[in-house]
């Protein structure tokens, strides 16, 4: 600790936060070893080499001795002068400070400034104990679950914290500024640590080697070497056990610090522990109740109709209506994807589309209905089913679902068909990338067979020169042309399914009639390009 | 050179009118108000013939009267001077002590009091003598070398433009500062004022010698100067040392102190690199800073000159950005013989809490100009 603090970490840290460079260059980091302190301008101290210098009573900006003062700072080879106030300098004391290479700084309050800097430098083990020993009543003492704790301790620390999964993705932790490539570099003077380019969640490289954009200040930071587990330059990491599947606890912290540093560290072992626990708390409760969800539900589906009275009663403690009308929901998602964990993801999507609706994890996917209380209107359906929809767009962007909307059904029995006739559209939901990988049950049926017809060898090679005029023109067409006439020639509808403004496809549909030089308001017409549309493209 | 010599026997003629000007400008450092306001005065007061700066020594026991002009010297320029105010306070201050001026010299060689006295003596048909009370511009009653001395300068009469008329006596000189400041404020700004008779015997001990032929010899040697002199010559040719050369990048005015105080900032050097120059002021330049160190202060001359026509720049005209050189150059010898003397003119005496840092002392200075200092 001799050899002191760069006077660019002390600046950084949260001790000095309130502390300002009036003058001086940025670019120098001279190492401060000590402080010490004159009441006002008029001192003459001695012993000044490698001290920073406060001022902590007076210091009139426009008083010649301030000059003086700073000349003689220099000249004793002070590390730099702290003064009273944030007021600027005048400019004959600014450009003596420039000239001469002295960082002059401004406190409202110099005397904790220089308190504060005074025990980063010399009483590094209280800086831990102190740290060490608020960490653990704040991790007693931290509301409910993880995110709590997490946001509670990166108040405590004033560094950002996060907690990372096994591959460095975030799972909690301020988003603006990850520890990924995308963060801002801790010690990296263009970013003052203020702005911040995208969440960290987009560096899917994880922190190892996210670093190549980062600052390396590691020149104050002796002793910051050997700094602990998984330490890299300015982001602290610790492992939080076998039991948290390789998930870590980071805090950005920049090493200029050795106290911090220490202190930080020896905290992440306490809080560790206690997030590790959490952790492992959390997963169990999720799981649980999983587990409690699809028995619930499997029950149901076998009974018959017929639910026993435990059964009744388990539907009730969960928040279930099993009576009523209910429109099952159907959502499937690639066998990779653990639907129990990403369950809190499909909620949110299900909240933000304004859908009501009880959400089970099942097999490869979600199961989930409705419940209206009366048999449900045409318009009642109508907007569930564009709830529904919108909230399968939401999904869509993060996850690769398909999703299928049953009939509505009244009771147990209906549940369990509404729920049946869900799954089968999902299924058929998947290959339907025309319309958003999205079925709904009511308009499948007799149609849907007569379709397959036209997905014969012969039918095919007619359907492709009808439609070849619409080959290498730009816009997608033919995509256009077919979620059109699916959604019965509304350019409103069209333009949902595919997630472009109503005059785009306006404009495009205008040029498909154009090229093709057909009528679409001509019945035949329209259902030969629409037979035509659903072979090429099934056959794409 | 331009130095200060005991009594030159120089005589002033009208063709030494703007050499006489600006070395009595540059004795100014920076104060002593515009001289140039009675050029045309002094120009015609001198067409009929030279006059001369006479030898206290010459004059026996003759009364000799300090006489000058007090109070805002911008004021001059808007109340316009009758020309009788000098005349007016002489003859209060005869009435008053029923003695007649064997001889005339300024209370202030320096500036337009300067210019005023030998137009006034001219006027008047009294004889000047290479003498003054100050020896530089200074801005206060108290700062007067007789006064200094110990030295009565009361009765001490003042008469402004429209002819009111006051007389000072049994006063001390700060009672005398205070008086006179407050009757040219409660009246036309400014007054023509002169001061108890003083024995022409007394002058070599109480007042500063050669000062007028200084200025008239520094005027000389600056006219001398080819267009755009190099600094170093220019500062060579005035006897002075070279400070720096910049732009004033900043001028904080304060109103802090009776006279407001002024900190300018001097930049400059090659493309901006060289050393900061601070310069602090009053009405005159008092103490320059170069990197934060003191390097020159008053008694001595501070002369802030412009760069390429090296016209002296008072302190009230200089605006940011113009192109400086800044000099120093000796100042009178008479305030730096003795540390009680200094005490009245140095940094602290304008609550700037620094020693004098003076350059060093010229050959000849103590045989030559500072008499009646004990040893």
């Amino acid at each position: 600790m001799t050899d002191g603090i760069g006077l660019a970490a002390l600046l950084e840290h949260p001790d000095w936060a309130e502390v300002a460079l009036l003058a001086g260059p940025r670019r120098t980091d001279p190492p401060v070893r000590g402080v010490l302190a004159v009441p006002d301008v008029l001192a003459d101290p001695t012993g000044l080499a490698g001290q920073l210098l406060a001022v902590v009573l007076s210091a009139p900006r426009a008083d010649w001795h301030l000059d003086a003062l700073l000349r003689r700072a220099d000249a004793g080879g002070a590390a730099a002068v702290l003064l009273p106030g944030i007021t600027p300098l005048q400019p004959a004391s600014r450009g003596l400070a420039e000239r001469i290479g002295l960082p002059v700084l401004g406190a409202p309050d110099p005397l904790a400034a220089m308190l504060a800097a005074t025990r980063l430098i010399h009483e590094p083990d209280r800086v831990v104990a102190d740290l060490v020993t608020r960490t653990a009543a704040t991790c007693a003492d931290a509301g409910q679950g993880t995110d709590a704790l997490i946001a509670d301790l990166g108040k405590l620390w004033r560094r950002p914290v996060w907690l990372l999964d096994a591959a460095g993705q975030v799972v909690a932790g301020p988003e603006s500024a990850g520890p990924g490539p995308g963060g801002p570099g801790p010690g990296d003077p263009e970013s003052g640590g203020t702005e911040s380019s995208g969440p960290g969640s987009s560096g899917h490289n994880g922190t190892g080697s996210g670093n190549a954009g980062r600052h390396n200040a590691r020149s104050g930071g002796s002793g910051y070497g050997n700094a602990g587990p998984g330490s890299d330059d300015g982001l602290l990491e610790r492992q939080l056990g076998a039991r948290a599947l390789g998930a870590r606890l980071a805090a950005a912290v920049p090493p200029g610090v050795p106290a911090e540093v220490a202190a930080i560290i020896a905290a992440m072992g306490v809080a560790a522990e206690s997030v590790g626990q959490r952790l492992a708390e959390q997963r169990l409760t999720v799981e649980r109740d999983a587990r409690l969800r699809m028995a619930l539900l499997a029950e149901i589906a076998q009974s018959g109709g017929e639910l026993s009275h435990g059964a009744r009663r388990r539907a009730i403690d969960a928040g279930w209506q099993i009576e009523g009308w209910h429109v099952g929901i159907r959502i499937d998602v690639p066998g990779a994807v653990d639907p129990v964990a990403i369950r809190p993801e499909v909620l949110r999507a299900v909240e933000a589309a304004h859908l009501r609706a009880v959400v089970v994890e099942q097999g490869s996917g979600w199961g989930a209905w409705s419940t209206f209380e009366h048999a449900p209107t045409p318009a009642q359906l109508q907007r569930h089913a564009s709830a529904a929809r919108r909230a399968q767009w939401l999904l869509r962007s993060s996850l690769p679902t398909s999703m299928g909307v049953g009939r509505a059904h009244h009771g147990v029995p209906g549940l369990v068909r509404t729920l049946s006739e869900a799954g089968d559209a999902a299924r058929l939901a998947t290959g339907r990338s025309t319309s958003g990988h999205y079925v709904h049950v009511d308009r499948m049926g007799l149609g849907q067979m007569l379709l397959a017809w036209t997905r014969t060898d012969t039918f095919l090679p007619a359907a492709r020169s009808l439609l070849e005029p619409l080959e290498g023109q730009p816009g997608e067409l033919l995509l256009t042309l077919t979620a059109f006439l699916d959604a019965e020639s509304s350019l409103t509808e069209t333009a949902a399914v595919l997630g472009v403004h109503r005059n785009t496809v306006a404009a495009r549909i205008t040029r498909v009639r154009e090229l093709l030089a057909v009528d679409l308001a001509d019945p035949d017409e329209r259902l030969a390009l629409h037979l035509a549309c659903r072979s090429v493209v099934f056959h794409q | 050179m331009a130095d200060y010599v005991a009594v030159s026997g120089e005589r002033l003629g009208a063709a030494d009118v703007d050499a006489f000007i600006v070395g009595l400008t540059l004795l100014g450092s920076g104060g002593g108000g515009e001289a140039d306001a009675y050029r045309h005065l002094l120009s015609a007061a001198l067409s009929e013939g030279p006059i001369e700066l006479g030898d206290p020594a010459e004059f026996g026991d003759a009364p000799v009267v300090a006489i000058g002009m007090l109070g805002g010297t911008r004021m001059l320029t808007e109340k316009l001077p009758s020309g009788q105010e000098i005349p007016r306070a002489l003859a209060a201050l005869t009435r008053w002590t029923g003695v007649e001026p064997a001889a005339l010299m300024p209370l202030e060689a320096a500036g337009l009091n300067g210019t005023l006295v030998a137009a006034s003596a001219a006027q008047l048909g009294l004889p000047l003598l290479d003498a003054d009370l100050m020896g530089r511009a200074l801005p206060r009653m108290d700062q007067l070398s007789r006064a200094v001395s110990g030295g009565p300068i009361t009765p001490f009469a003042m008469s402004e433009p429209t002819g009111q008329t006051l007389l000072i006596d049994a006063a001390t000189p700060y009672a005398v500062e205070h008086i006179a400041r407050s009757f040219v404020a409660h009246s036309g700004g400014w007054a023509g004022t002169a001061s108890a008779p003083m024995p022409a015997s007394e002058v070599p001990r109480d007042a500063c010698l050669g000062s007028l032929g200084r200025a008239l010899r520094l005027g000389r040697a600056h006219r001398e100067l080819p267009g755009k002199p190099p600094p170093e010559l220019v500062a060579a040719a005035l006897g002075g040392e070279l400070l720096g050369v910049g732009r004033a990048a900043d001028i904080s005015r304060q109103a802090s102190t009776p006279f407001g105080r002024a900190s300018i900032t001097v930049l400059g050097g090659i493309a901006g690199r060289g050393p900061v120059l601070r310069l602090e002021a009053e009405n005159e330049y008092l103490l320059v800073l170069r990197d934060g160190v003191p390097v020159a202060s008053c008694p001595d001359l501070i002369c802030v000159l412009d760069r390429r026509t090296a016209t002296p720049i008072a302190v009230d005209s200089l605006r940011p950005g113009d192109d400086l050189v800044v000099l120093v150059l000796p100042g009178p010898p008479w305030w730096r013989a003795s540390p009680e003397r200094l005490r009245h003119v140095d940094p602290r005496a304008f609550g700037l809490g620094c020693d004098a840092v003076l350059l060093p002392a010229q050959a000849g200075d103590r045989a030559g100009t500072a008499p009646g200092v004990p040893a």
